[in-house]
């Protein structure tokens, strides 16, 4: 599964990574913590959105993203 | 929704309190609260605070006001007493799931209970904050866990401005700060203010309201 930041907000078009809660290879449950991001007035910690295991971050912190931008891949469990 | 006045506070104590109760909204053991409060004197600095917003460091100094990293988005921006600060720790989970909506609803209820107390304030998605006449009286940053709310919105209602005079509020350098005092021309009481905003706040951020307004 693809994650992007789209459905955190309709008005905000692009934000920055701060933290990333998890690794690369690391086992993910839906619903944990997987990154942290800021847009101008909000901190937003993002929840991961299936269990699986987290298998790319396209996305370092500190880097500015659109909303649209595939920042992570989780390869789903089935 | 409940109310938890926690009075005049600390910063660092204020936090714990809205972390504890962070975690068991989470948990779904608790309801949505609002957590309305005064700080001891402090500056707080936002998630994307770049440093060009504290242009007088001494006068903080000077006076031991401690300067804190916050974990809200935002900027720069200071509290102390006679300011009102709402928190609110609520679960968006059912309700309008989207940042930028909550934090109108909140700039929207702050300008609701403004103008009951006679200060015409408003609130426009474009610029953040609450205005009166092009100052701004009112200061958000909110922080979101598992959808669940903190952190929120800073209110001028009796408090001194001289400290906003000392840095750059939000990092802009052509914001001017007032306050309820100031526009109204008199003290305001403090325990009827918070009855004005919790009655406001309630009714903007229920959730009937979060899930009408698209």
């Amino acid at each position: 599964m693809e994650v992007t930041l789209t459905g955190i907000s309709q008005d905000a078009k692009e934000a920055t990574i701060t933290m990333w809660c998890k690794s690369e290879g690391e086992k993910v449950v839906k619903g944990g913590d997987l990154v942290e991001i800021v847009t101008d007035k909000a901190t937003f910690d993002v929840p991961v959105p299936c269990n699986g295991t987290l298998t790319k971050i396209n996305k370092k912190a500190g880097e500015t993203v659109t909303t649209d931008e595939v920042i992570a891949v989780i390869l789903e469990e089935k | 929704m409940d109310i938890l006045d926690l009075g005049i506070v600390g910063y660092e104590e204020a936090l714990k309190v809205q972390r504890d109760l962070l975690h068991k909204r989470i948990a779904g053991s608790v309801p949505d609260t609002l957590i309305m409060l005064e700080h001891e004197p402090v500056v707080t600095l936002g998630r994307i605070d770049d440093g060009k917003g504290m242009i007088d460091r001494s006068f903080f100094e000077d006076n031991k006001i401690p300067v804190i990293s916050a974990g809200r988005g935002g900027q720069i921006t200071c509290h102390m007493p006679g300011q009102l600060v709402i928190y609110p720790v609520i679960d968006l989970a059912g309700k309008k799931k989207d940042v930028s909506f909550y934090i109108d609803r909140l700039e929207e209820a702050a300008s609701v209970a403004l103008e009951q107390l006679g200060v015409p304030a408003v609130y426009n998605g474009e610029r953040r904050g609450v205005w009166v006449s092009g100052y701004k009286i009112a200061f958000s940053g909110i922080a979101v866990k598992r959808w669940v709310t903190y952190h929120g919105i800073a209110v001028n209602i009796n408090n001194d401005l001289e400290s906003f005079r000392h840095m750059h509020p939000c990092g802009e350098s052509d914001i001017r700060v007032t306050s309820a005092r100031e526009q109204l021309g008199r003290v305001l009481d403090m325990a009827e203010v918070k009855k004005v905003f919790a009655d406001g706040f309630r009714e903007i951020l229920s959730s009937g309201h979060l899930m009408q307004v698209a």
